[in-house]
């Protein structure tokens, strides 16, 4: 229901999440009567809803939410993506966020300067998605709803190239005339009294060549300025509006009642108001360009969403919408088409080229029983594939779509000083334009001045000008060389760029403190199981008595195993087979249950167990013994093979480390950061496991649920740690840690729990988001450094502290340029991120004949 | 939500007439031309309703709401 704004009782029906029973119901109401201005709620169990009666000028609903938030519940609210265009800094975005979270139903923005976008959270009973785009419009910008994938990137780019034509046609306008009046008031100077027509320097003429331009092209900035003004908000438009027009109002003054005392004739400032104008718009129409290229990761891989499928239906292979593939279908695919769908291949074999999804740089092999992604390119051969789980916008990669956008609209952390900076930035510029003004009319001009004063790169003298006069064109200076445009665009555009690029290796960030947390990391630790290692029991070593080769003990040990259902025994027969032996059928098998087995083929007696089981059936192993202990001091488990009563060999088993494992710990260490290992195996195998992949703080004996407990006493040492998981039963210890990183969690990357999310099962991925993130804050630094660092420097610049010293002022105009140049530079300087590569990414390319002939690393399981 | 808009403008439109007429009072002392002190008077006036109105209106909002 809506507030009725002229009755003091309004009534809200809101929904309530996390109840189970009476006494929740009874909680909520007893929180919601508290919230000052609420006289009734009654809390509705089964439809989990409340009604309230409430006062909407006392009772916000944001203190309703907070209320029922703190007592451990939850308001359900509806989340709106909005597009907002026309933000052209951070008093922009400070504006949107105001002016949509005064309004009553709403209870939270993230307004993003960098994505044009803003996240809205809000009860759309008291406050419909009309109402916010209407009050985002009466500030002077506009918001429409934001789709998904293919629509939402034609409508972002059309609603940017419309931006970019029309910031071009004002700045062809502006810089075009703009340039004439300039040479018009250049030409009693230096060489332009020979060719400029003396009538370009007439003051009539130049008024009639400066006013189209602060009233056409510079318009948006009265206009906007004006609007934000009407409900008490100020932004970079009002510092350029205040600048122009106060330029352009002495210029006319001077031109039309040259005996004013506003400096006469000579005192016009036709081409500060013209130039400013110029450089204003070249700036917006520059920034426009560029800051579409900063998302460009997403772009790319929005363009990756495929139009069409070729579905097989009753035998026929008919073409229908990609959008329209339904569970089930079976899915046709030729060389060099982009796959629809995500699925699972049914018949034929190819390779796949997934680097746009998980940053592989080599093809994968794609066969009967393997998983395919859509929005991936099929190389080399034809298959059919079924859409067996996810379609639509299910899909890996509308779900990475997703994760990315999400994450782009969030804030770093970072962000915050610059927030609290820009919010005041406008205000604080004025108080300092206001006091430049006072200081110089009162006391500055007649201690100082000199008519032999310039203008800062221009030719001529301010002689003509009085106090009010000199007064007033330093304080225009410092409204227009302020600039708080780089100091908005400095961490999101960073972000965004920085979440991209890992989006473009299969690294997916959460959000922005996510990014801010990894690059901060002290200390990593490992999983063992399924992280560090494969997860999985493989065969290590084969020792083999004098009279048997490695080859036949490896061999008998997969016959006695081959029926098997224990992991170490489906190992060895595994193990066998990759070597090309193919274990015959024992003709008689007998499990020795905690010891071994038998078994019998073509006459002979084939015993495999362990130590025990051989001493028992006294074989003795005095040959290899010392070589069975050493295997074992290494964490691996040895399975001794007798035929006919002799000793044959050992086979030794364990959980192999993955292949990067190592290289990923050496590069951590690198890195300067601590790595530890966490696992629930006994001390023995796990410091065996841990010296070989080079870790040197080991926590061994640790079950699952106390992941968590060990990962808060690191913490407690006050480290920033990051856990990397497989995520299977390591979901409370990365939500426990500062960063949790799931590792290969395939396709599926929406359920996956922690901050940063690897496609890939590749531990190489851990250094490379490290390093990406350790970049984009880079960026972020040296942005804020930009950005704080010129306005430092700008604005007591322009508030003429020089002056006493060069007797020379900062003009408009070159303020003008100043500040554009500023925030372009923010801009480009984050663009240098689309040419970042990881390091290790590079090594990897360029090592990865040699890094591919390195055996992997041995463990225990 | 029209009379807090009034009370707000009111009150900053006072306060920047008081000051912009500290300004005059105070080019009094010193020798100005009548157009440095209207001008500047002017000058003051739009920068000190530019300042004030962003700081007195969400402030009679919350006194209002309050």
């Amino acid at each position: 229901m809506a507030d009725k704004k002229d009755v003091k009782r309004a009534s809200l029906s809101i929904s309530i999440g996390g109840m189970t029973c009476a006494s929740c119901a009874a909680n909520v109401e007893k929180a919601l009567k508290g919230v000052p201005g609420v006289s009734e709620a009654v809390v509705n169990l089964s439809t989990e809803k409340a009604m309230v009666q409430y006062n909407p000028a006392a009772a916000a609903l944001a203190a309703m939410k907070k209320a029922v938030d703190d007592i451990g519940y939850e308001v359900v609210l509806s989340t709106a993506n909005l597009n907002v265009t026309g933000m052209t800094c951070a008093s922009c975005v400070e504006h949107v966020q105001k002016a949509v979270t005064d309004l009553s139903g709403v209870t939270k923005a993230v307004v993003n300067l960098a994505t044009s976008s803003a996240k809205i959270e809000y009860e759309p009973s008291i406050t419909p998605l009309s109402e916010i785009r209407r009050a985002i419009k009466d500030i002077g910008y506009e918001a429409t709803e934001r789709t998904e994938g293919q629509e939402a990137l034609d409508r972002e780019q059309q609603a940017r190239q419309r931006e970019v034509r029309r910031q071009l046609i004002n700045l062809i306008i502006s810089g075009t005339l703009g340039m004439l009046v300039m040479i018009g008031m250049l030409q009693p100077y230096w060489f332009f009294s020979s060719f400029v027509p003396a009538l370009l320097n007439n003051k009539v003429v130049l008024f009639f060549l400066t006013t189209p331009v602060v009233f056409g092209p510079g318009r948006q900035f009265f206009i906007n300025s004006w609007n934000g003004l009407k409900r008490g908000l100020t932004d970079m438009n009002l510092l350029y509006a205040t600048g122009i027009g106060a330029a352009y109002a002495i210029a006319v003054v001077n031109t039309f009642w040259p005996d004013a005392g506003f400096g006469g004739k000579e005192a016009t400032f036709y081409e500060a108001a013209a130039l400013l104008t110029a450089f204003i718009i070249l700036g917006r129409y520059l920034e426009a360009v560029t800051r579409g290229r900063t998302s460009q990761a997403i772009r790319r891989l929005m363009k990756l969403q495929p139009k069409r499928a070729r579905v097989l239906r009753d035998g026929q292979e008919i073409e229908i919408p990609a959008e329209e593939v339904q569970i089930d279908d079976l899915l046709s695919v030729r060389p060099g088409e982009v796959i629809a769908v995500d699925g699972v291949v049914e018949e034929g074999y190819s390779s796949v080229d997934q680097s746009m999804i998980t940053g592989e740089s080599i093809p994968v092999e794609k066969k009967t029983g393997d998983e395919v992604i859509g929005g991936t390119i099929n190389k080399t051969g034809a298959f059919k594939f079924r859409a067996t789980t996810r379609v639509g916008k299910d899909t890996a990669l509308a779900q990475i779509i997703k994760l990315v956008e999400d994450a782009q609209t969030t804030k770093a952390p970072i962000q915050k000083i610059a927030d609290r900076v820009a919010g005041h930035f406008i205000l604080g510029v004025h108080i300092l334009a206001l006091a430049t003004f006072l200081f110089w009319f009162f006391v500055g001009f007649s201690q100082w001045f000199t008519p032999e004063s310039t203008l800062v790169l221009t030719p001529y003298h301010l002689t003509a000008v009085g106090a009010f006069g000199f007064a007033l064109l330093i304080s225009v200076t410092v409204l227009v060389i302020s600039c708080p445009c780089a100091l908005g665009l400095a961490t999101p555009s960073a972000i965004m760029a920085g979440s991209g690029k890992g989006a473009e290796y299969g690294i997916l960030f959460k959000g922005a403190d996510a990014m801010e947390g990894t690059a901060r990391l002290d200390a990593i630790i490992f999983d063992k199981t399924g992280t560090l290692t494969r997860g999985e029991p493989s065969v290590t070593d084969v020792l083999s008595m004098k009279d048997f080769s490695e080859d036949e003990v490896l061999r008998l040990a997969a016959v006695a195993e081959k029926n098997s259902e224990h992991p170490l025994g489906e190992a060895i027969v595994r193990g066998a087979r990759e070597c090309g032996l193919e274990p015959e059928d024992a003709t008689s098998f007998n499990a020795i249950p905690g010891h071994g087995v038998e078994a019998r083929l073509n006459g002979r007696g084939i015993l495999l167990g362990n130590r025990r089981l051989m001493a028992e059936r006294k074989v003795t192993f005095d040959g290899l013994l010392s070589q069975a202990e050493r295997l074992e001091t290494e964490g691996k488990t040895t399975m001794f093979v007798a035929v006919n009563g002799k000793p044959a060999g050992i086979v030794a088993v364990a959980d192999t480390l993955k292949e990067t494992s190592a290289r990923a710990v050496a590069e951590l260490h690198r890195l300067g950061l601590k790595v530890a290992m966490i696992t629930g195996d006994n001390r023995r195998t796990a410091e065996a496991i841990a010296k070989q992949v080079g870790i040197d703080r080991v926590l061994a004996e640790v079950l699952p649920e106390d992941k968590a407990s060990e990962m808060k006493k690191l913490q407690a040492e006050g480290l920033k740690v990051a856990m990397v998981g497989d995520g299977i039963n390591d979901a409370p210890a990365l939500a426990q840690a500062d960063v949790g990183i799931a590792i290969g969690s395939g396709t599926d990357v929406a359920k996956e729990t922690g901050h940063v999310i690897l496609v890939k099962d590749d531990l190489m991925d851990v250094v490379a988001a490290l390093q990406i993130s350790r970049q984009t804050l880079r960026l972020i630094k040296q942005n804020l450094f930009w950005a704080f660092g010129y306005n430092t420097l700008a604005i007591p610049i322009g508030m003429g502290v020089l002056y006493p010293f060069i007797a020379q002022v900062v003009s408009p105009e070159l303020a003008a340029l100043l500040m554009a140049t500023s925030s372009l530079s923010v801009t480009l300087n984050t663009l240098r991120m689309r040419g970042f590569v990881p390091a290790i990414r590079r090594q990897h390319y360029k090592g990865s004949s040699k890094h591919l002939q390195v055996p992997a690393v041995q463990t225990a399981g | 939500m029209k009379n807090i808009g009034t009370v707000g403008a009111l009150i900053y439109t006072v306060i920047s007439v008081l000051g912009a007429g500290l300004f005059l009072l105070g080019t009094l002392a010193g020798e100005y031309t009548l157009v440095e002190r209207i001008g500047g008077t002017g000058w003051v006036f739009l920068l000190s309703m530019i300042i004030l109105m962003p700081i007195v209106t969400p402030l009679v909002k919350r006194k209002v709401k309050a």
